[in-house]
């Protein structure tokens, strides 16, 4: 047996001339958790959508265990109720005529399980999420965070070995949301499903994913792991959605040397793209003291910003003006000169 | 990439569409084409087909029923504006003060709806006809000499036709108030500007548009309406268009070209209105529709809730009470009067309305018409709600276009049309109740399909696919899922249906025949023959009635939900 579970092949989805999705190809390995990241209209909700079978494609393949379940080329369409995947939805949809109970046990139901082992596998789906108190109550008497918690259990309830997610912490407030990921995360490493989850929040991706794809206007920008995707990320559009990052102009001068804009020259990482004309540092990454070894450039400090968690400058030097994020401890007053220092490894060239 | 299955489906789909299409088409337009046929007709008016044309049919409109046109404007336009006054003030009440009792008050204002203008119109006819009008009989017994009211007037078809659309105007004003955020009134304030200028600057620019909104559709349904002006109007032959279409078919020979072209004339009108009210509603709207329901902070009145309070029940107790007491009255004397000494109490009234043939028979058919009409019509309309806004079929705007057109038609012109095209039709069902249960279900088509889709709206979209996605079959999902959440919406237009078909007038005057009488056209054709008093007797009982069936209704529907779950 492989250990590919979802295989996307040149994956095309059209709504009407506009093109959605256009031409997405990834695989999915077995427990593995992949998240589909990008800003609103990048295509990844559709290519979610394709997978659970509710959006037709227009050309490509999907596989899961190396069934077709969509193939342009063998004319092949299973409906979305025959590919045994599961799906949280955005908002939850979970079914207000129901109680707790009934919407957690739907998916055994259909399956025709007996009512002892519906009890059962409703009542260890919904321990999991601690909403087994709850099961007697009206679906539409629940808060966010419960109907969120339901929505969970009614997707593992009949152990589906794929599960979908489809933005589910978008609606819930900032703190639940942060509570939830880790809840998330602890769940996906107990039940061993593979799971595609969908999100704009380049914070959540990073943090729960085994692998990231970053995505923008139907195509991929970016496969990797989430350090991978932060520390190395291949174009501008990445650097820029996922994490902070400052961008310098310029032109590649050699091996492993750029020229800033101005004259000033950097020494990049290696294996950055050929031809680049910008180079992305990370704001996390660049120290106001000197350290042997790293770009270093003479600044003055313009702006400082005190946000608690960290403090932002904003430090005008040769290249231009860099935000700096240090940690909340020696604090630099505006107007002070400083020398800011960024190791070459984490001056990453990007594609033009 | 258009691969060969795709194509496929697609013909499938233009075979349903076209189907659909073709099915409502002969339904909605086919008559209207009869119809058009018909007022280019200058020979004879009984030809059928017609074998000479021309214009004169409408150019007599202007040369000889000036008259009518300008009762009809006249008439309109004095009840729209106050029709929108009485919406006005009480949706400004009723959402931006704190009269008590507001929630109880609000549900109150739907009470004339349910009354229908019909009834309203008998009602005031009791209550301030001229001489007998019970106004006028507290005059004289007072010593006052002569009339001080009279409802045969423009004024008083008018103050009918306004009392009983001014719910409408109601509901559609405070539609825009509650859409409002309240912090685009609350800034204004904290920027230094004072209540009434805060008002003037901040609150009337931004209902502006629903109010205007509310006053085209308002008058448009004025220039269409039938029942106040045929009941109020023709005792004192003010002849407006609606009533001088229905006059000129009963004269002998009827003048059906020349009805035609009225109608058609008071449908176009009526068509620029709905459309341009369309265009106000889908531009106008500024930022104050955001789809959320804001509840704006009401105004402190101090002592002037009371007034506010009072203004309230009047409108009810002139739109409700006292049309309901007045006819309850009338209903059950000899001869009615409001001076209680000289009363003579009977039930006589009501054992002639019910020992009646004709009225029972049409009792009986206006209620096997709702019967039927509601429960085969939801589940078509259901259907049609389903094609419109949850398939992908192409065509489905089209589709939506054409069931929501009988909207802008005047149900008179629509019964006209309907006869003309059923005479024309070598199907015998002209003169039958099928004829009616036809015309009825494509009246309603609207009202049925915008009750069901704002149910299915509300349906998160995700709601059926999490159940495609957790095993279920499309059928299975239906059973579970769909169909019970849809239940309420379904109800709600089966009962509206039913209603409005037991009331039919417009498109029921043309349509009934001598073996196929129903309520309403029965009960308008006793105030015409037989006194007030039989007629006041047939109203209440036809209101009873629906009552009646509306209660049972709603219990069987209760039980059958309690053995479900």
């Amino acid at each position: 047996m492989s250990t590919v579970r979802i295989d996307v092949s040149d994956l095309v989805v059209r709504y009407g001339d506009a093109v959605a999705v256009n031409g997405v190809s990834f695989t999915v390995g077995r427990g593995q958790h992949l998240t589909l990241l990008g800003p609103s209209g990048c295509g990844k909700t559709t290519t979610l959508r394709a997978i659970a079978g509710l959006e037709q494609p227009s050309g490509g393949s999907i596989r899961i265990d190396g069934q077709a379940i969509y193939s342009a080329a063998e004319r092949k369409n299973v409906p979305t109720e025959q590919r045994g995947v599961s799906m949280v939805f955005q908002s939850y949809a979970v079914w207000p005529h129901m109680t707790v109970f009934d919407n957690v046990a739907y998916g055994l139901r259909v399956r025709k399980q007996n009512a002892a082992d519906i009890k059962a596998n409703v009542e260890r789906a919904l321990d999991l999420v601690q909403m087994r108190h709850l099961a007697d109550r009206g679906a539409s008497k629940l808060s966010g965070g419960q109907q969120q918690r339901v929505a969970l259990a009614r997707a593992i309830a009949f152990s589906p070995t794929v599960v979908l997610f489809d933005e589910p912490l978008s609606n819930l407030d900032a703190k639940l949301r942060a509570e939830m990921r880790v809840e998330l995360r602890e769940l996906q490493r107990r039940l061993d499903i593979t799971s595609v989850y969908v999100t704009h929040d380049q914070e959540e991706a990073l943090a729960i994913s085994d692998r990231v794809i970053v995505m923008n206007v139907g195509v991929i920008e970016q496969i990797g792991t989430p350090e991978e995707i932060y520390n190395r990320p291949r174009s501008r559009f990445v650097a820029d959605f996922v994490g902070s990052a400052n961008l310098v102009k310029g032109r590649r001068a050699g091996p492993d040397t750029f020229e800033a804009e101005g004259g000033t020259i950097l020494r990049v990482a290696a294996g950055g793209a050929e031809a680049g004309t910008e180079v992305a540092i990370r704001t996390a990454y660049i120290d106001l003291v000197p350290h042997p070894g790293d770009n270093q450039l003479a600044g003055t400090v313009r702006q400082r910003m005190f946000h608690g968690d960290f403090v932002q400058y904003v430090i005008e030097c040769a290249i231009g003006r860099l935000i700096v994020r240090r940690p909340p401890v020696n604090l630099l007053d505006e107007g002070a000169p400083v020398t800011v220092s960024f190791s070459p490894d984490h001056t990453v060239l990007l594609q033009g | 990439m258009r691969n060969g299955f795709s194509r496929l489906r697609l013909d499938g789909q233009a075979l349903t569409t076209l189907a659909v299409l073709s099915v409502v088409g002969f339904l909605v337009l086919l008559p209207l084409v009869f119809l058009v046929e018909e007022s280019l007709n200058v020979g004879d008016p009984m030809a059928f087909p017609p074998v000479d044309f021309g214009i004169a049919n409408y150019v007599a409109i202007f040369e000889e029923d000036f008259r009518t046109v300008w009762n009809t404007v006249i008439i309109a336009v004095m009840a729209t504006v106050m029709a929108i006054l009485i919406g006005f003030t009480l949706a400004w009440i009723l959402t931006r003060t704190n009269v008590p009792w507001r929630g109880q008050l609000e549900r109150l204002m739907e009470l004339p709806y349910y009354m229908t203008p019909l009834v309203g119109a008998l009602a005031w006819a009791v209550i301030a006809g001229p001489k007998s009008g019970f106004i006028n009989q507290l005059w004289k017994a007072v010593g006052g000499t002569g009339d001080i009211a009279d409802i045969y007037t423009h004024f008083g078809i008018a103050w009918v036709m306004a009392l009983f659309e001014g719910t409408v105007a109601f509901v559609m004003i405070s539609a825009s108030m509650k859409s409002m955020d309240p912090a685009l009134e609350e800034s204004a304030r904290v920027m230094g500007s004072s209540k009434l200028r805060t008002t003037l600057t901040v609150t009337l620019p931004l209902v502006m548009p629903g109010v205007l909104g509310a006053t085209l559709f308002v008058f448009a349904e004025m220039l269409g309406s039938f029942a106040a002006a045929l009941v109020l109007g023709i005792p004192g032959r003010i002849y407006v268009i609606t009533t001088a279409i229905w006059d000129s078919t009963l004269a002998y020979p009827p003048d059906y070209g020349r009805a035609s072209a009225m109608g058609l004339s008071l449908f176009v009108v009526m068509f620029g209105m709905l459309t341009f009210y369309r265009r106000v509603i889908a531009r106008g709207s500024f930022a104050t529709i955001s789809g959320k329901a804001f509840r704006p902070r009401p105004m402190d009145m101090g002592r002037l809730v009371w007034v506010l309070f009072s203004v309230c029940l009047l409108y009810v107790a002139l739109a409700v009470v006292f049309p309901i007491a007045a006819l309850l009255m009338t209903s059950l004397q000899r001869f009615a009067t409001v001076i209680l000494s000289q009363a003579e109490w009977t039930i006589a009234n009501y054992q002639i309305a019910l020992s009646l043939g004709p009225v029972r028979t049409a009792l009986f058919n206006s209620l096997m018409l709702g019967f039927g009409v509601a429960s085969v019509g939801v589940l078509i309309m259901a259907v049609l709600v389903w094609i419109i806004y949850r398939s992908q079929l192409r065509g489905r705007g089209a589709i939506e276009y054409l069931v929501m057109f009988p909207q802008a038609v005047p149900r008179l012109v629509f019964g006209l049309a309907l006869l003309w095209a059923w005479l024309n039709i070598p199907i015998g069902i002209y003169g039958t109740l099928w004829l009616l249960a036809l015309a009825y279900f494509t009246v309603m088509l609207p009202l049925g399909v915008r009750t069901i889709a704002g149910v299915v709206l509300q349906i998160d979209k995700s709601l059926e696919e999490c159940a495609r996605v957790c095993g279920a079959s499309w059928g299975y999902q239906m059973r579970t899922v769909t169909l019970p959440l849809l239940k309420p919406g379904i109800m709600a237009a089966w009962l509206l249906i039913f209603m409005a078909c037991v009331r039919e007038l417009g498109a029921s005057a043309f349509l009934m025949g001598p073996n196929s009488k129903v309520i309403a056209p029965s009960i308008v054709s006793a105030f015409a023959s037989s006194g007030t008093e039989l007629t006041a007797a047939m109203a209440l009982i036809q209101t009873a009635t629906v009552i009646v069936a509306l209660v049972i209704l709603f219990r069987v529907a209760r039980g059958a939900t309690k053995e479900l779950s």
